[in-house]
């Protein structure tokens, strides 16, 4: 075993050949494997160098940081890069021994030689299934954190259960679900621990998966096998995974579920013993994600066939808010995001009386200079150019004592809003259970352990019979003795409040049996 | 989780109705269930969960009802039939991959309707049909039958009569009277009233523990000898904030649902099992493992002691239990005298993956887990439950003030052993109980101040702004935080105490208060009406809601249900804590130069 998977047990500082995200903007984060390398990388005298928007940052300058820091970018060299590259290839060309040099000649520069550059910062973080899952290079459909973290939350999975996950995909799921059943690295051969069985249909996929685990420290906890599950089923090694939880996610999981039977169902061709994937003494839950409602119809038909219970159907709706200050107000400062309109009804009163007022000054004025010759037209056209003018010079004569004071992220109402995008549909989920098989000679030695007929009490609610026995008897012991009958008569109504109000709901259902019983 | 159900263990009952039943399994006793009749509990005890019972008339030599399995092609029958009803028609010419479809097994109970009257159905005109069904059975018994097949519309319940009709009049009114037995320990169980849960739906329980990374936090590395021994002579432990990773902090008012689901997250909720098969059950395994790194249980308690360790308990002596007696033995801590009083300062808490819970009370409502066979009011609760071991609890009172909280503050006398001999029993065990106490007190508070908490879960009442102020420096850096509420309203605050705007705002133009006091003093922020909190402690805030939506699946009918539950919406705001740089930071970007400094 090696270092421990960064998502699983970050430790308290990032280092190096391991996983770190690298977080740039709130959608804009970068998966690192950060590297330690001893002189010039890529070009770079500072070794791996990670370019953004923010500025440049040498890997060295991330690793051995404690998780969350925030680091400021360095003064990197990357505009003579690219020319030197060019120049070297031309000196190679022509002259090999100075060629050979430039390579060599740039000193490893140590994290004290780096300067600061003041174009920005970086926060470091440990890797998440989570923060993967929005970074993750996608190969296939991503089945993102609302969905899995209702589907692991459903199919129980738990530290130390062993999981079946068909169609790896991009693998999104496996690092939730590897998180969900870790329970150590496994000591020995046989020290069973939590572990993941992922099966991917695509080579492609497959060798990328398989190099993805290798890289993240999971290799111990997780199985990724190449294999057509619709032909050749979930066995590992023709050994079971003795898996407590499936999720499948394949075009066509009807065709998967056949192998998923603790006994060898019919129409399955196979000379071999039937081996189970499944734990055969536990309940094996399940589900299914399919984009379709086709798909979902012909799976819960196949799983009704199969003997799979309590099959349930369900879609996630997931949004994310925008929280964020409305500014309306006719005062709010002028720049973007604030709406210049009136706050209330009070604040646009004001403001056409202002406009009132101001037109009225201007007749007056004007029909006092012009004595009674009313042009209307004439009249108008200023009169248009001073309404405009005036609620503008009012906010901002108003405004001027309030932008000084109060600052900007104080002002206006807090609201929130649904994201402008947002995903409407994913997938279906369906759920479903298989209990454990339970045979008639269990069941006859349970039944010889537990035997029944010597029930000195009755739980639960009880049928009317038993409740007047129960009730007589009561009676017959109050009048024994007076002194518990405040107590008990209490209790016992508060009792009966109960039991009548569920007799009511299910009173239309109470004579079903009587006619059957009759006919038969 | 046990394979099977254990005597005295929890189960819910899903009637016919769809109605949950929750009861307690005591040996020995009837469970009625009203009109549907009775059963002994005996005979569901030791058997599989989630199995379908029906049950069955009395015999005449007993006087119980018993059980009787029914297997899923019985269960289905009737859909099964109206799929096979239904398929001619649904077969559109397009329709591919079937040829593919021959793996799919055909059920024999598939053919059984198929061969009677099922292949006929198809083809009957409707208003034969429901003649035909009319002369089988009356029209009461129609009746019956609706009520019976709840979504179900006129159609199935014709079809399923007469595809009924094929095997017996016995097993249709038998379909009215299946019991479906369902595992215990499953949150949503028990969720009877939504108010006292916050309305914390599945689906809210499983985004909060992901976005707070709650996971197995590592083996339990307990503390050392040598710490051993300083923890007994009464100094505090050194707490190496450094090793312990997988410790979470954990504010919850729903009365422990939410403590119980990141208890199943970690591997902690359920007690561990009694082993009866070859595969070994983790909880077994890491309970092994913890017993070997601790005094505690050391010599490899075996499932046959453990058991009767807690059955033997004595029920007031103030937690001595025989599970201890002979950890005494091994180091004698008091040589003169009474070798079964293990050393009062020995904390029984593991120091990693585990649980820290604040409290506004003073004490903590976990109510929920007493489903769960723990009790943390029960001064005797034995020591076997792992949630004994990785969950400990405080108050707000005991973080933020611990010298004024007296549990904490006020050390109990130590007694010379020799005058303790001279004491009754009764009076020596009170005296353990306050010293055993007062030390798990100490170690608690003390170990929850020194911070280092790799996540944080919250589900509360109170404002989270507050719980923030509090809660953030204790996280180590890079911890994932996780805040529940009903409404958006508080939420919408704490968002805004991060904004965009401000965090520019703290960078460029600083509160006076703030001038001049370096990151650690940052920290402890008290906050002002401008800053509420220290903006720069926390990236990535955002917040989110989510809600599933059930659907039927049968046949031709399948579309979302008519009608589900109300109620409050359920928000999560979820950040990471981080470690800002030291002095000013520039932040200029590039490119984008409007939006350059956004969301960060």
């Amino acid at each position: 075993m090696g270092a421990a998977s960064p998502f699983l047990e970050p430790g308290t500082r990032t280092s190096a050949n391991s996983l770190a995200i690298v977080h740039l903007s709130r959608d804009n984060l970068l998966p690192v494997i950060l590297q330690e390398s001893k002189g010039e990388v890529d070009g770079y005298a500072e070794g791996s160098v990670i370019n953004t928007r923010f500025g440049s940052f040498p890997h060295t300058t991330l690793i051995n940081q404690p998780w969350g820091a925030q680091v400021r970018a360095s003064i990197v060299d990357t505009g003579s890069r690219g020319r030197k590259r060019k120049l070297q290839d031309q000196e190679t060309a022509v002259e090999d021994s100075e060629g050979a040099g430039s390579t060599t000649t740039p000193g490893q520069a140590t994290p004290k030689d780096l300067e600061t550059a003041s174009s920005g910062f970086v926060h470091i973080l440990p890797p998440t299934p989570e923060v993967w899952t929005t970074s993750l290079p996608h190969r296939t459909q991503v089945v993102y954190t609302p969905d899995y973290s209702y589907i692991l939350h459903r199919i129980r999975a738990r530290p130390g259960m062993r999981i079946i996950e068909a169609g790896a995909g991009s693998g999104s799921f496996t690092h939730a679900s590897v998180r969900a059943v870790y329970s150590g690295y496994p000591k020995a051969d046989d020290d069973a621990r939590g572990k993941v069985f992922s099966f991917e249909f695509n080579e492609t996929r497959f060798h990328k998966m398989e190099a993805e685990v290798e890289a993240h420290g999971l290799k111990d906890l997780v199985k990724v096998s190449h294999r057509d599950v619709y032909n050749n089923g979930f066995l590992v090694d023709g050994k079971s995974p003795e898996a407590e939880c499936v999720f499948l996610d394949l075009p066509a999981p009807w065709k998967a579920l056949p192998h998923l039977s603790r006994s060898k169902p019919a129409g399955v061709e196979q000379d071999a013993p039937w081996v189970s994937p499944l734990r055969s003494d536990r309940t094996v839950h399940l589900c299914s994600f399919s984009p379709c409602i086709e798909q979902v119809t012909k799976t819960v038909e196949v799983m009704r066939q199969l003997g799979w219970m309590q099959i349930e159907m369900f879609e996630v709706s997931h949004k994310r808010v925008n929280v964020m200050r409305e500014r309306v107000g006719l005062n709010m400062p002028t720049d973007r995001g604030s709406n210049l309109s009136p706050y209330d009804v009070g604040e646009a009163v004001q403001r056409l009386r202002e406009v009132e007022s101001k037109s009225k000054e201007f007749h007056e004025r004007t029909q006092g200079v012009e004595n009674g010759e009313v042009d209307v037209d004439m009249d108008d056209a200023p009169e248009a150019q001073k309404t405009n003018g005036t609620p503008a010079k009012g906010a901002n004569e108003s405004k001027a004592p309030i932008s000084s004071s109060a600052k900007p992220y104080m002002m206006g109402r807090l609201i929130h809003r649904t994201e402008p995008e947002i995903k409407t549909h994913t997938s279906y989920l369906v759920f479903a259970v298989m209990p454990q098989e339970w045979t008639e000679e269990q069941e006859a030695a349970a039944f010889a352990q537990w035997p029944c007929g010597r029930e000195s009490k009755v739980i639960g609610k009880l049928d009317k019979e038993s409740r007047k026995r129960e009730k007589r008897e009561l009676l017959h012991a109050k009048s024994k003795s007076k002194r518990k009958r405040g107590k008990d008569g209490e209790a016992e109504k508060a009792g009966e409040a109960g039991e009548t109000e569920v007799d009511n709901e299910q009173d239309p259902k109470r004579s079903k049996p009587d006619p059957q019983v009759a006919s038969s | 989780m046990h394979s099977l159900v254990e005597p005295n263990a929890w189960v819910a009952i899903k009637l016919p109705s769809e109605n949950l039943r929750v009861l307690q399994l005591t040996p020995n006793t009837t469970i009625s269930l009203g009109k549907y009749g009775s059963f002994p509990s005996n005979l569901i005890i030791h058997r599989p969960y989630h199995i379908t019972y029906e049950l069955e008339d009395k015999k005449d030599d007993e006087t119980f009802n018993r059980l009787r399995i029914v297997p899923a092609s019985e269960l289905y029958s009737d859909i099964l039939s109206s799929s096979s009803f239904l398929s001619p028609d649904s077969a559109s010419p397009g329709h591919e991959g079937d040829d593919a479809d021959d793996v799919i097994p055909t059920g024999v109970e598939y053919a059984l309707v198929d061969a009677d009257s099922g292949a006929v159905v198809a083809k009957t005109d409707r208003a034969e049909l429901d003649a035909e069904a009319r002369q089988s059975l009356t029209m009461e018994q129609i009746e019956e039958l609706k009520k019976d097949v709840t979504d179900a519309g006129r159609d199935i319940i014709t079809k399923l009569m007469l595809s009924h009709t094929a095997i017996s009049q016995k097993t249709e009114y038998s379909l009215a009277k299946y019991k479906l037995l369902k595992t215990k320990k499953y949150i949503r169980r028990f969720c009877k009233d939504p108010a006292k849960i916050m309305d914390l739906r599945e689906e809210m329980i499983g985004l909060l523990g992901c976005w707070a990374n709650v996971h197995f936090g590592g083996e339990s590395r307990c503390l050392s000898e040598e710490e051993q021994e300083m923890a007994a002579n009464g100094v505090d432990s050194v707490t190496k904030p450094e090793d312990s990773t997988g410790r979470w902090l954990v504010v919850d008012d729903t009365g422990g649902l939410l403590v119980a689901a990141m208890a199943e997250r970690m591997g902690v909720l359920y007690p561990p099992e009694k082993d009866e098969d070859g595969i070994n059950p983790p909880q077994k395994r890491r309970r092994d493992s913890e017993s070997q790194a601790e005094p505690a249980g050391g010599e490899g308690d075996s499932e046959a002691q453990a058991p009767s360790a807690e059955q033997t308990q004595p029920p007031s002596a103030g937690g001595e239990n025989p599970g201890q007696e002979h950890v005494v033995t091994k180091r004698v801590k008091y040589p003169t005298g009474d070798p079964r009083h293990k050393d009062d300062m020995a904390v029984p808490y593991a120091n990693c993956n585990t649980m820290t819970l604040l409290h506004h009370n003073s004490q903590p409502n976990l109510s929920f887990l007493r489903y769960y066979d723990f009790d943390n009011t029960n001064p005797t609760q034995s020591l076997t439950h792992p949630l004994a071991r990785h969950l400990m609890t405080l108050s707000w009172l005991q973080l933020l003030d611990p010298s004024a909280d007296s549990t904490y503050a006020n050390e109990p006398p130590t007694v010379n052993p020799d005058e303790l001999k001279s004491w009754k029993a009764n009076r020596r065990g009170n005296y353990h109980r306050k010293r055993r106490r007062w030390a798990r007190i100490r170690h608690v508070v003390d170990r929850t101040r020194s911070g280092g908490f790799s996540g944080l879960v919250v589900a509360s009442t109170m404002d989270p702004t507050s719980i923030m102020r509090h809660a953030v420096p204790l996280l180590a850096g890079g911890a994932p935080i996780a805040i529940y509420s009903q409404t958006p309203e508080p939420l919408t605050a704490l968002m805004d105490c991060y904004s965009v705007a401000r965090r520019a705002a703290w960078i460029s133009d600083p509160p006076e208060k703030a001038i001049g006091k370096t990151t650690e003093e940052l920290e402890q922020w008290a906050g002002t009406d401008e800053f509420p909190l220290n903006p720069s402690l926390v990236l990535g805030a955002a917040m989110q809601t989510s809600r599933v939506r059930k659907w039927q699946v049968l046949p031709g009918r399948t579309h979302p249900l008519m009608t589900s539950k109300g109620g409050a919406e359920g928000y999560i705001f979820t950040a990471w804590r981080v470690k800002p740089a030291e002095g000013r930071v520039e932040a200029r970007g590039k490119g984008r130069t409007k939006k350059g400094k956004s969301g960060r």
